[in-house]
C-alpha cells in the first residue's frame, strides 16, 4: 500500500469510529484537501529536487506501540543536558514519564494537543489552524490525521524562565512508523519563550516524520526556537513550520540538520506588524546518502522589518542539499532590510547542492541582499595554517568549525552549542 | 642550515628558477632583490612547500634534511617559517586558537607534551609584551579586517610564537608605509639571534635599511646573478637593475 493509500484506508477506518475525536469537522475538510492535492511531486517547482516516490512505497504503520526504556534513555543523556522543561512524544503520543516542569509561573502553559482542546479551547480555538497553508499536500495530510502534539502558551507578560525541550522520538524497532505530530506555540504580547524542537530516532525499520508547527507571537513578544534534527538511521522527516508574527516581535530560529536520511524543512514567516526582526539561521551536515532540504519563505507584509537569514552546509560523501529561499516585499513593506545567503561547502565530488535564493519585490524603498555560494574549502588558507605547522587534517578542521561557528553562534543556550560542537567534531 | 643547490622549478610548463644557489648559514641575514618576475616569489613558495610549483631540479637541505621532500607543516615544524606576502583572512579561527594549534602539533611532531593552556596564554603575552602588540588581537580572528601594516606585523608576531630556525619574509615590505615599515622591523630585529637565519625577499632596498643583511643576493631570470653585502642593495638603489640585466646580457 503506498502512502496515499494509506492516508485514505486511516481516514476511512478514523471515520467510522463511533465515538471521533473533537477535531473531526477538521479533519475531514483537511482530508478533502489531501485527497484533491495528494503528495507532491517533482513537478512542482518547489519539489523539484526532493523526491518523495521512495518514502511513499515504504510502508509504513500507525502506532504509538512503543516498548522504549524511558530510564535508558534518560541515562543515555539525550535528553538531560540541557536544563530545561520537558515534553516527549514517542512515534507521535505522549510518554509523560519523560516530562519535566520546572516554571513555577502557573499560567504558563504545556500540555498535549487533546487536553489543551478541552482544558484551554478559548485559546486553542483562536489560534489553532489558523496560520497553516492547508493546500500544502503534506500540510493536508497532518491535519487529516495528525497524532498528538505540544500546546505551548506563554500568556502576555510572562517570560518562561527555562527552554522548553520539545522531543520527538521515531522508535521503530517494532515496524516501519508514519507519525505526524502537531505543535501549537502561542506567545501572547509581551512574553518570551524559547523551545527546542528535537528529533530523535531509534530502531532499525524505516520512519516517516510529518510535523507542522503553528508559531504565533503577539505584539512585544519575543520567541527563540530550535530545530535539532538527529534522527539516525532511515528516517524520513518533512515538516512545515508556519510562524506569524505580529508587530515589534524578535524570532530567532536555528535548524540544525544532523542525521536523518531525507529530511525537508518547510520554514515560513509571516511578518504581520511593523519593527519585526526575524532570524533564520541553519546549519546541515550530511553525509553518506542523506538528503536535505530547507525550503524558507519569508513575507514582509509590513513596513520597517529586518530579516537575515542565513543557512550554511557542509557535505560529504554521496549527501545532496537543497536550499530554496524566498523573501518576498509586499507592496506595503516600506524600508524593509532583508539578507539571504545561503553558503555551502563539498568535501567531496559527489556530493551535489541545489540551491536557489530568491527575492522578490514589490516595494520601491527597500534594501535588501541575497547570495548562494557552494565550493570546496579555500587553498590559500588551508596553505597558511599548513605552512605554520598544522596537519591538513587539523587545517581542515580549524575552517571547517570557522564556518560552522557562523551559526553556531546563533544559539543562545551554551549547553546547545556545545552538543552542536560534539556533533560536528562526529560528523566531520 | 639552508643550502640550496642547482634548484630548478616551474609552473605550468613554464620554468622559473633556473638554477639557484644559497648557502645560509647560522645567524646570517641573505636579502634576495630581483626585479619583478626574476623568481622572487617563487623561490619563497617553493621553499615553503606550496604545491603549485613543480621542483625539475635540484636539492635543498635543512639542517641535514631534504626540505623538498616535506609536506608545509613539516617544514614548518622542522623550523621554517614564511611571513607570507599576502597574510591571509580566516574569519572565525581566532589568533589564540590558531597559535596554540599550531605550537602543540609542532611539539607533537617533536615528541613534547602539548602546552597547558596556561602555560600557553602566559607565554602568548610575554611574546605580546615583547612585540608590543595590541591586546584585542587575541580575540580577534586571524588577520580579519586587519590593515596591510597588521598583517604584517601580526606575521612576525607569529614568528615569535613559533620561533623558527630560519626565517623567510616575502616582500614584508610592500605595502607598509614608513612608520608600519619600522615597526615591523624593528619586530624582527628583536627576533635576530646567532642561531636564527633570515632570508629576506625585496623587491626595494629600503626594507634593508632597517633589517641590514650580512649577504645581498640579485636575482634575475631565475639565476642568482650577483652577490655582495649590504653595499649591494645601496647600489641597486641608486642604479636601479637596468646595469645587472645589462652585465648579464652581455655574459651571454
Amino acid at each position: 500500500m503506498n502512502l496515499v493509500q494509506q492516508i485514505e484506508s486511516e481516514f476511512k477506518l478514523y471515520e467510522h469510529q463511533a465515538q471521533k475525536d473533537d477535531f473531526f469537522e477538521y479533519r475531514k475538510k483537511a482530508f478533502q484537501t489531501f485527497q484533491k492535492n495528494g503528495i507532491p511531486t517533482i513537478k512542482n517547482e518547489e519539489w523539484k529536487y526532493t523526491n518523495l516516490s521512495k518514502i511513499s512505497e515504504i510502508g509504513f504503520q500507525t502506532s504509538c506501540i512503543s516498548n522504549l526504556d524511558a530510564d535508558a534513555l534518560v541515562k543515555a543523556g539525550i535528553l538531560n543536558k540541557i536544563e530545561s522543561n520537558k515534553i516527549v512524544f514517542v512515534n507521535g503520543c505522549l510518554f509523560p514519564e519523560l516530562s519535566v516542569w520546572l516554571e513555577d509561573e502557573p499560567s504558563i502553559i504545556c500540555t498535549n494537543l487533546a487536553k489543551a482542546r478541552k482544558e484551554h479551547a478559548a485559546i486553542f480555538e483562536t489560534h489553532f489552524g489558523k496560520y497553516l497553508p492547508q493546500e500544502e499536500g503534506l500540510n493536508a495530510m497532518n491535519s487529516a490525521l495528525m497524532s498528538d502534539g505540544a500546546f505551548i502558551y506563554v500568556p502576555a507578560g510572562k517570560r518562561m524562565k527555562y527552554p522548553l525541550m520539545l522531543t520527538n522520538i521515531t522508535d521503530a524497532n517494532e515496524s516501519n512508523i508514519l507519525q505526524q505530530p502537531r505543535n501549537l506555540i502561542v506567545i501572547e504580547k509581551s512574553a518570551a519563550a524559547t523551545v527546542i524542537e528535537n528529533y530523535i530516532a531509534v530502531g532499525d525499520n524505516s520512519s516517516f516524520t510529518n510535523v507542522v508547527n503553528e508559531i504565533f507571537v503577539d505584539e512585544n513578544a519575543s520567541l527563540e526556537h530550535y530545530k535539532v534534527q538527529r534522527a539516525k538511521g532511515d528516517s524520513y522527516h518533512n515538516n512545515y513550520t508556519q510562524i506569524v508574527q505580529n508587530a515589534n516581535t524578535n524570532i530567532n530560529q536555528v535548524t540544525l540538520t544532523l542525521d536523518g536520511q531525507w529530511v525537508r524543512n518547510n520554514l515560513h514567516f509571516n511578518m504581520n506588524g511593523e519593527n519585526c526582526n526575524s532570524l533564520l539561521y541553519g546549519l546541515y551536515i550530511p553525509d553518506g546518502q542523506q538528503f536535505v532540504d530547507n525550503h524558507s519563505r519569508v513575507d514582509h507584509a509590513k513596513p520597517n522589518c529586518f530579516s537575515d537569514e542565513k543557512y550554511k552546509g557542509i557535505l560529504k560523501d554521496k549527501s545532496v542539499a537543497v536550499f530554496n529561499g524566498k523573501i518576498m516585499v509586499h507592496l506595503d513593506a516600506q524600508k524593509t532590510n532583508a539578507y539571504q545567503r545561503n553558503q555551502n561547502i563539498l568535501l567531496s565530488n559527489d556530493a551535489t547542492v541545489n540551491t536557489k535564493p530568491q527575492l522578490e519585490i514589490f516595494a520601491d524603498d527597500v534594501k535588501c541582499t541575497h547570495g548562494a555560494t557552494i565550493g570546496q574549502l579555500d587553498e590559500e588558507p588551508m596553505f597558511y595554517l599548513r605552512s605554520r605547522g598544522i596537519s591538513e587534517n587539523e587545517a581542515r578542521k580549524l575552517l571547517l568549525n570557522a564556518f560552522a561557528d557562523d551559526i553556531a553562534e546563533k544559539i543562545k543556550i551554551p549547553e546547545l552549542v556545545q552538543i552542536l560542537e560534539e556533533e560536528i567534531e562526529r560528523k566531520l | 642550515m639552508l643550502k640550496i643547490e642547482n634548484l630548478k622549478a616551474s609552473i605550468e610548463g613554464k620554468s622559473i628558477l633556473n638554477g639557484i644557489n644559497l648557502d645560509i648559514k647560522p645567524g646570517e641575514v641573505h636579502a634576495i632583490m630581483g626585479p619583478n618576475g626574476a623568481g622572487k616569489s617563487t623561490l619563497s613558495a617553493v621553499l615553503a612547500g606550496r604545491n603549485d610549483y613543480e621542483v625539475t631540479e635540484g636539492v635543498v637541505d635543512f639542517l641535514g634534511k631534504d626540505l623538498l621532500d616535506m609536506s608545509p607543516e613539516d617544514r614548518a615544524r622542522e623550523g621554517l617559517f614564511l611571513a607570507f606576502q599576502y597574510p591571509i583572512e580566516i574569519p572565525g579561527v581566532s589568533t589564540t586558537n590558531f597559535l596554540k594549534t599550531a605550537i602543540n602539533e609542532k611539539r607533537k611532531y617533536l615528541g613534547l607534551e602539548p602546552m597547558e593552556a596556561t602555560d600557553f596564554l602566559k607565554f602568548m603575552r610575554s611574546k605580546m609584551e615583547e612585540m608590543e602588540m595590541d591586546k584585542s588581537l587575541t580575540s580577534r580572528s586571524l588577520n580579519e579586517g586587519f590593515s596591510g601594516g597588521e598583517k604584517k606585523r601580526n606575521e612576525v608576531f607569529q614568528m615569535a610564537m613559533l620561533e623558527p630556525k630560519l626565517a623567510i619574509l616575502d616582500e614584508t615590505d610592500s605595502g607598509l608605509d614608513i612608520d608600519a615599515l619600522r615597526l615591523v622591523s624593528a619586530g624582527v630585529n628583536k627576533l635576530r639571534n646567532p642561531d636564527r637565519s633570515f632570508l629576506v625577499i625585496t623587491h626595494y632596498q629600503r626594507l634593508l635599511d632597517y633589517i641590514v643583511p650580512d649577504f645581498v643576493h640579485v636575482l634575475y631570470k631565475g639565476r642568482i646573478v650577483k652577490s655582495g653585502d649590504a653595499s649591494l642593495a645601496k647600489e641597486l638603489e641608486v642604479k636601479g637593475y637596468d646595469w645587472i640585466k645589462q652585465e648579464v646580457e652581455a655574459a651571454v
